[in-house]
């Protein structure tokens, strides 16, 4: 009888479940699908118009006419690239700087630690309009002070003044220095954390075999790690994809800086003879959301695997 | 040979801590410049050489950022009325006393960043707690949506966004940039994570004494979730304080601004007032650093406590 | 045919109605009463006391109240765009006929003010100015307020300093291209910097790198008809080749600049020459009101013509500023927008409004020629000297040419790939022939 009685209450069970959960994640969904999942909606179906801002003509439907153009649109696959190099470039090189000073700092005692932890953090804190007025001024060409030390007052390396920001030799790196900046604070802190948590005895016990610090570390610590890490990655990537204000206030998308993030502004709301092709900047859009999903998807993955 | 590698590793670890130290000066340093820049003299911004320590200490720049732009110091206005007034304008109903811009754009920023912690914090742990522990139909989908919209950076969504606001009144009005940061759903991912570690026997047991949902949540789970709750709620008032670019989109009045956006305009406006830009990008820091340095230790406590989980 | 005539005087009345009850539909508008206005950095129509005080009388005269917000070139466009998306653009707007004639008004976001203007305004306006701002369908979408020409700027005292003084003539203002050469190699060897920029970071300023390549060889920037580009006439592409040859001494093709950053620069007393000069500056260098006519460092500042070939005339870019009205929807609005024009532009207060602006007048009188507005600045020496050694080389004003904006951005993106090394006929080509696309889309 118990048996039979089974599948009802379980399907009673999981309609309740239904209703509470869909109760609880109410006030959440209002926001997250009216200004998330909506636009993202209303995104998509305006890259297949010809949707522009002056609305007196006519919204025609033209499929993948926008994603075609794109294709050919030189400025466009050069954002990708510097969208594709961002993202390459900062999501490593943040997770190891920030694994290093961790692993430097994570045996000192509490009053250096979070003296240290807080230094990393306050970049994030500061913001990056605020952080920016003062970047830009290290940058110049004219007066900066990355241009004083290394020029003929300070050590003497370079010769002649570097346009770090007007030379797309190094205006590229110079937004990824930024945004490292602003994005070791978290990882530092969660990697200060791991690395205090990493299970002593299996430490010593590899110790006693004879394994050397740097076996250690990729043998015992690294693996446990691996959750902390990959969260790591998931925010860091976040982050990376936040770099509009540094590329509007430094750059304006100049000297080979441009981001799908800017383009898609640009597109839209400078005046070009593409402005206000909303349809066009739209496509854009999905397109970097396209790019996004993946990646996540990937990293989601990765984790699962685990 | 124990004796050289002892040595040796201590070298390498003298050798970490100076360039640890050097880098942390680097971190340090925009924060310095920002605070000195506020109190130089014009001749000593201007400076082609750097001038590291102020020789003259001055307020002009604070005279100059509290003497620019007046607005009231709030206007309460009803939200959304603008869509039944006839001439398309909301409806104040207080407005304070005539103060300088850059206070008005303090009070807003502040407004703006509390606000969209509260409803962030409130939203995202109902949610977490059940993404974690109710088995409901779409779980899956709901979460990988919210999975995969958490990179998407509001570039994306732009222009139907600004066109939602107009549709919904809301253009030119704080609540446009509070919307969005609390539909992102990063907070929803945080709570998730925090709540997989309530264990379910608790629940169990508390669904048996016959509480009801809402009273577990508030007696059970929601004193379990806390640290998180505090982690979420300093980095919503981060990320919210300093969200530049939803700022920059819907708000246009002067009156309007927050700070970081007030900070952009003016390095537009006057490029060559260091001074100003400084004593401006001063305010816009200060305050949020003051409130991370006091809730640094909860913060810290709660990202690390339960965000992962193997 | 009698019942002709009948249909016909029916007609006639009906339509007379209509046009009557149309007139008193007009005129039976009760003018707003708030409005908004931004303005981009016109003279002291950037500073807040300034402009409060003008907006402040003229609410006490009308009872309108006008918010202002103050735009810059950095990211104005981008501001108005936004709002225009958002259905929230002002009311009115302060600029030029490059943006909002040939830009928000020929896409249809502005209003038509030609019914603004009587036989005796057009008499006063100066013609010019007129057709500029009057589009090819006869709809004026900018009131004019004021004009002038763009001219380039130096460093008097670091000239002298470096011995490149002579290579100028500061009672007439001119200079010549090999003068121009000289000056700045005289000025590199003195001071060991960069003297002048070509900056080209954005299209901020752009009507300075303009002036300065065209002028080099006499070259033109479009066609007469304004309906395309030819700045890759050889006399351009030998201008262009002359000054990438200078780079590395004295001279840069800097990208991390516009026109707005260079003027900073060269108030800092940073770079020598300034292209982006105009004499609102020369009255109040970079609006910081530190006295006129001076660097920070109070060095002596002149304004000059862009240096041409020997023996032939400098041929500048003119400015013109004054208000346009967006389309609203809102009749109220707009008749008080209206309202503030007429007062601004066309009264006994237009005087003040033009003096603020730090530009010449484009009336010679005002009111129907009951306000005198000819002597505006006649107690000025700085502006009555520019008038006569400056503003007699303004040339055309081509600033609204077809595809116009997709042109500045091809010009500055064209200098930078100058600054770069790439080849200059190539690039030339290439970005004038984009320019030229855009012209030919309309």
């Amino acid at each position: 009888m118990a048996r039979a009685a089974q599948p009802t209450v379980s399907r009673a069970l999981r309609r309740r479940e239904t209703v509470s959960g869909y109760l609880f994640m109410l006030p959440s969904l209002v926001f997250f699908l009216g200004f998330v999942v909506i636009p993202m909606v209303i995104c998509i179906f305006t890259s297949l118009t010809d949707s522009m801002m002056n609305n007196t003509k006519p919204v025609n439907f033209v499929g993948l006419a926008n994603f075609q153009k794109l294709f050919q649109d030189e400025k466009f696959l050069e954002a990708l690239k510097n969208t594709f190099i961002i993202v390459v470039v900062s999501v490593p090189v943040t997770c190891a700087f920030s694994l290093w000073v961790s692993s430097a700092i994570y045996k000192m005692n509490n009053f250096f630690l979070s003296a240290f932890r807080c230094i990393f953090y306050l970049p994030v804190v500061t913001g990056s309009v605020a952080v920016t007025v003062v970047w830009k001024w290290m940058y110049n060409n004219y007066y900066g002070v990355f241009n004083y030390l290394l020029g003929p007052q300070g050590l003497g390396v370079i010769e002649k003044n570097i346009n770090w920001l007007g030379d797309p030799r190094f205006a590229l790196g110079c937004i990824i220095l930024i945004l490292l900046t602003t994005s070791v604070g978290q990882p530092i802190v969660l990697y200060v954390s791991a690395l205090g948590n990493v299970d002593q005895s299996l430490v010593e016990a590899a110790k006693v075999d004879g394994a050397t610090n740097f076996q250690v570390f990729w043998r015992v610590k690294w693996p446990q790690m691996m959750p902390t890490t990959l969260y790591i990655l998931v925010i860091t990537t976040i982050n990376s994809f936040q770099c509009f204000a540094l590329i509007q206030l430094l750059t304006s998308g100049g000297s080979g800086t441009n981001t799908v993030m800017y383009y898609i502004y640009y597109t839209a709301f400078k005046l070009t003879s593409t402005a206000g092709h909303f349809g066009y900047a739209n496509a854009m859009g999905v397109i970097l959301a396209i790019f996004i999903g993946a990646l996540s998807a990937l990293q989601f993955w990765l984790a699962k695997e685990r | 040979m124990n004796k050289i590698s002892s040595t040796r590793s201590k070298v390498y670890q003298a050798a970490c801590l100076i360039v640890i130290i050097l880098l942390a000066l680097l971190f340090l340093f925009p924060l310095y410049w920002i605070v000195i820049g506020a109190f130089k003299t014009k001749q000593d911004n201007y400076s082609l050489n750097p001038i590291w320590w102020p020789k003259e200490w001055t307020l002009e720049n604070w005279e100059k950022l509290f003497s620019r732009r007046s607005a009231p110091l709030f206007d309460i206005i009803i939200p959304f009325s603008r869509l039944f007034t006839k001439n398309g304008k909301d409806i104040v109903l207080l407005s304070g006393p005539v103060v300088p811009g850059a206070i008005r754009w303090l009070i807003n920023t502040v407004f703006m960043a509390v606000a969209a912690m509260v409803l962030t914090c409130i939203t995202a742990a109902l949610a977490g707690y059940a993404l974690a522990k109710k088995r409901f139909v779409g779980r899956g989908i709901v979460f990988s949506l919210i999975v995969c919209a958490m990179a998407l950076p509001k570039q994306v969504i732009l222009i139907p966004l600004l066109k939602e606001m107009n549709v919904l009144g809301l253009i030119d009005n704080i609540w446009a940039v509070i919307f969005p940061t609390v539909g992102w759903p990063f907070g929803v991912f945080l709570m998730k994570q925090f709540s997989e570690n309530i264990p379910g026997e608790i629940l169990e047991s508390a669904h048996i004494d016959g509480a009801g949902e809402l009273k577990t949540f508030n007696t059970i789970v929601f004193p379990m979730v806390k640290p998180g709750v505090g982690a979420l709620a300093i980095f919503t008032f981060i990320n919210s304080w300093n969200d530049y670019f939803m700022q920059l989109v819907m708000l246009s009045s002067n009156f309007n601004y927050t700070l970081p956006l007030g900070i952009a305009t003016m390095q537009g406006e006057n490029s060559i007032d260091t001074g100003l830009l400084m004593a401006g990008a001063a305010l816009a820091a200060f305050p949020i650093i003051i409130v991370f340095l006091i809730f640094q230790k909860y913060f810290t406590k709660g990202i690390t406590m339960g965000a992962v989980k193997g | 045919m009698k019942h002709t005539k009948k249909i016909l005087a029916l007609v006639l009345a009906l339509s007379m109605v209509f046009t009557l009850c149309a007139f008193a539909q007009a005129d039976g508008v009760e003018p707003a009463k708030e409005i908004t206005l931004w303005t981009y950095p016109i003279g002291n129509w950037s500073n807040e006391e300034v402009v409060n005080s003008l907006v402040g009388d003229f609410e006490a005269e009308t009872g309108i109240h006008v918010t202002v917000d103050y735009l810059t070139y950095t990211d104005g466009d981008d501001r108005v765009n936004t709002a225009i998306t958002a259905g929230n653009a002002p009311d009115l707007l302060m600029e030029g006929p490059d943006r909002m004639v040939a830009g928000w008004g020929a896409q249809g976001h502005m209003v038509d003010l030609a019914d603004m203007f009587d036989e005796k305004d057009l008499e006063e306006i100066n013609p010019t100015v007129m057709d500029v701002v009057t589009s090819d369908d006869g709809s004026v979408y900018l009131y004019p307020l004021v004009m002038t020409a763009f001219c380039a700027g130096i460093n008097v005292d670091a000239f002298k300093e470096a011995g490149a003084d002579q290579y100028v003539d500061l009672e007439n203002h001119t200079w010549t291209v090999d003068g121009f050469k000289a000056a700045v190699k005289a000025l590199y060897d003195h001071f060991g910097s960069t003297a002048v920029a070509v900056y080209c970071a954005g299209q901020g300023g752009d009507q300075g790198t303009r002036a300065l390549v065209t002028n080099f060889h006499g070259g033109t920037y479009t066609t007469p008809e304004h309906d395309g580009y030819t700045w890759d006439d050889p006399e351009n592409i030998q201008a262009i080749e002359e000054l990438a040859e200078m780079k590395g001494q004295g001279l840069e093709f800097d990208a991390s600049l516009v026109g707005g950053d260079e003027i900073a620069l060269f108030y800092q007393g940073v770079l020598k020459i300034a292209l982006c000069w105009s004499i609102q500056q020369q009255l109040d260098p970079n609006l910081a009101g530190t006295g006129e006519g001076l660097t920070m460092n109070g060095e002596q500042i002149a304004f000059m013509n862009f240096p041409s070939q020997e023996g032939v005339d400098p041929v500048l870019n003119g400015g013109i500023w004054g208000f346009g009205i967006f389309d609203n929807g809102d009749e109220a609005r707009i008749a008080a927008a209206k309202q503030f024009i007429q007062y601004m532009c066309d009264s006994e207060h237009t005087a003040e409004a033009v003096r603020q602006a730090n530009y010449f007048g484009v009336r010679s009188a005002a009111a129907d020629g009951t306000v005198d507005l000819s002597g505006i600045w006649d107690d000025n020496e700085t502006m009555k000297e520019f008038n006569a050694t400056v503003v007699p080389n303004m040339g055309d004003y081509y600033q609204i040419s077809k595809g116009w904006n997709q042109a500045r951005t091809a010009w500055w993106t064209m200098l930078q790939k100058v600054g770069e090394g790439e080849d200059i006929p190539t690039v030339v080509a290439q970005y004038c022939a984009e320019a030229n696309e855009a012209a030919a889309a309309g």
